[in-house]
């Protein structure tokens, strides 16, 4: 055990994904030797994003306004939605520079094992906003995991009858990658989704 | 300490560290086995897609002090078809939180992973019979030791007048032996849930959609009573 101020900063460290107590005292004793400044502007980062951001009305993404930075851009396509199981999810979609319409954050992903239903999750909003927006295409891009493909299968399941177009992202090789090195089941998938040329 | 064979079917898994995952298997020789299996979330992992939940692999394993390590994983059954219907993917959900619920680790359980492996592989292959999952839910308190009794009376071993089943008592009732807490039962489910619990899960007696509902309430209500806790898989509704 440390002095109080210090263990205190420790075990909050450790509650952090992915840090154990050795990473946490390290953390810890790095910021106690940092300058005053550099200490605070830390903390302030910290209160300030819990302060100003929150949820997007429409889309669920981070943002500090009432809709986010996407959902505002009047050049986006608003017939087309990409449903992710989480908000980081878009950044990596938007990095592709292929998708120009809208996302839609469910809030993570149905868990038959862990009970994890579809009202925990943000399906209906989503049903609503199919109707309301005049969507044609919902693009399922959840984890090509058994819980993102309850999720995709359930989705189809739950739009499809409001004759909207389902899709899911295709599942294969990696870019750059050796067709050796691929396991059975991703090559499965990537055979399985095969496209004309 | 060293490397070891052993096989299993997934069970299910949980993130570790920052790219680790933990897997949870049932081995036939060694119930359950928790293993690390390094740097699978990176999507560069050549293993994340054979560990996935109801894949039967076969697996090398280093031995550490508190959790082996996966070092090698080659698949025996990738069950791929049941991925892409939600319906069996729920039912093997089931299967699967059933199979969790009654095994242990460091404990032989070669009954349970022979019904877990023909479970996943019947609703794989053929048509999907609705009350699948009633059926192995039985076959699941057979292999625990609780089979409920329907053919005889769990009171006085009679085989007539059986109208009630006791959660309790694990099994039907005649009329004379009825207990306060026994539920009715509509004539011939008994019939049908002991039809169910008899036969081959690939080769189930044709679906009766009058007894369907209750054979799955009755079922549940049993298992949830002996295995005294919820089962979670159930509450998500396709
Ligand atoms: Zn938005
Ligand atoms: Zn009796």
């Amino acid at each position: 055990m440390y002095e109080a101020p210090v263990q205190r900063l420790i075990d909050e460290l450790a509650r952090l994904p992915g840090i154990g107590q050795k990473s946490a005292q390290r953390l810890a004793f790095h910021i106690l030797h940092i300058e005053a400044e550099d200490a605070n502007r830390l903390a302030g980062a910290i209160v300030a994003m819990r302060e100003q951001v929150r949820l997007c009305r429409r889309c669920f993404n981070v943002t500090d306004s009432e809709e986010c930075t996407i959902c505002r851009d009047l050049r986006r396509d608003s017939s087309e939605v990409c449903v992710v199981e989480r908000a980081q999810d878009i950044v990596v979609v938007e990095r592709t520079q292929e998708f120009r319409g809208r996302y839609h954050v469910l809030g993570g992903s149905i868990s038959p094992i862990e009970g994890i239903g579809p009202d925990q999750l943000r399906m209906r909003e989503l049903v609503v906003r199919v109707d309301d927006e005049k969507i044609v295409e919902v693009i399922v891009a959840t984890n090509p995991t058994v819980e993102g493909d309850t999720t995709a299968l359930y989705l189809a399941r739950l739009l499809k009858p409001l004759g909207v177009k389902v899709t899911r992202l295709a599942s294969g090789l990696p870019v750059g990658g050796d067709l050796d090195y691929a396991d059975e089941i991703t090559l499965g998938r990537a055979l399985a989704g095969r496209r004309e040329l | 300490m060293g490397l070891r064979n052993d096989q299993g079917i997934v069970l299910r898994g949980f993130p570790f560290g920052e790219a680790d995952r933990v897997v949870v298997l049932l081995s036939p020789n060694h119930g359950k086995v928790r293993a690390v299996a390094k740097g699978v979330r990176r999507t560069k992992s050549r293993f994340g897609g054979r560990l996935e939940p109801f894949t039967h692999v076969d697996l090398v394993l280093y031995e550490g002090r508190n959790l082996d390590t996966i070092t090698q994983v080659s698949v025996i059954e990738a069950h791929a078809g049941l991925r892409g219907d939600l319906d069996r993917v729920l039912a093997a959900g089931t299967m699967v939180e059933v199979i969790d619920a009654v095994t242990q680790e460091n404990e032989s359980s070669l009954r349970a992973f022979l019904l877990l492996q023909r479970g996943l592989s019947a609703l794989d292959d053929g048509p999907r019979h609705p009350d699948m999952v009633a059926a192995f839910l039985l076959k699941a308190a057979d292999v625990v030791g609780i089979a409920p009794a329907f053919e005889h009376c769990a009171g006085c071993g009679r085989t007539a007048d059986l109208t009630r089943f006791s959660f309790a008592a694990g099994g039907v009732l005649c009329e004379r032996d009825r207990t306060p807490g026994a539920v009715a039962l509509r004539p011939g489910l008994t019939g049908y849930l002991a039809g169910l619990a008899r036969s081959d899960l690939a080769n189930l007696p044709d679906h009766d959609a009058g007894f369907s509902g209750e054979a799955m309430g009755v079922t549940r209500r049993f298992i949830e009573y002996h295995l005294d806790r919820r089962l979670k898989s159930l509450t998500v509704d396709g």
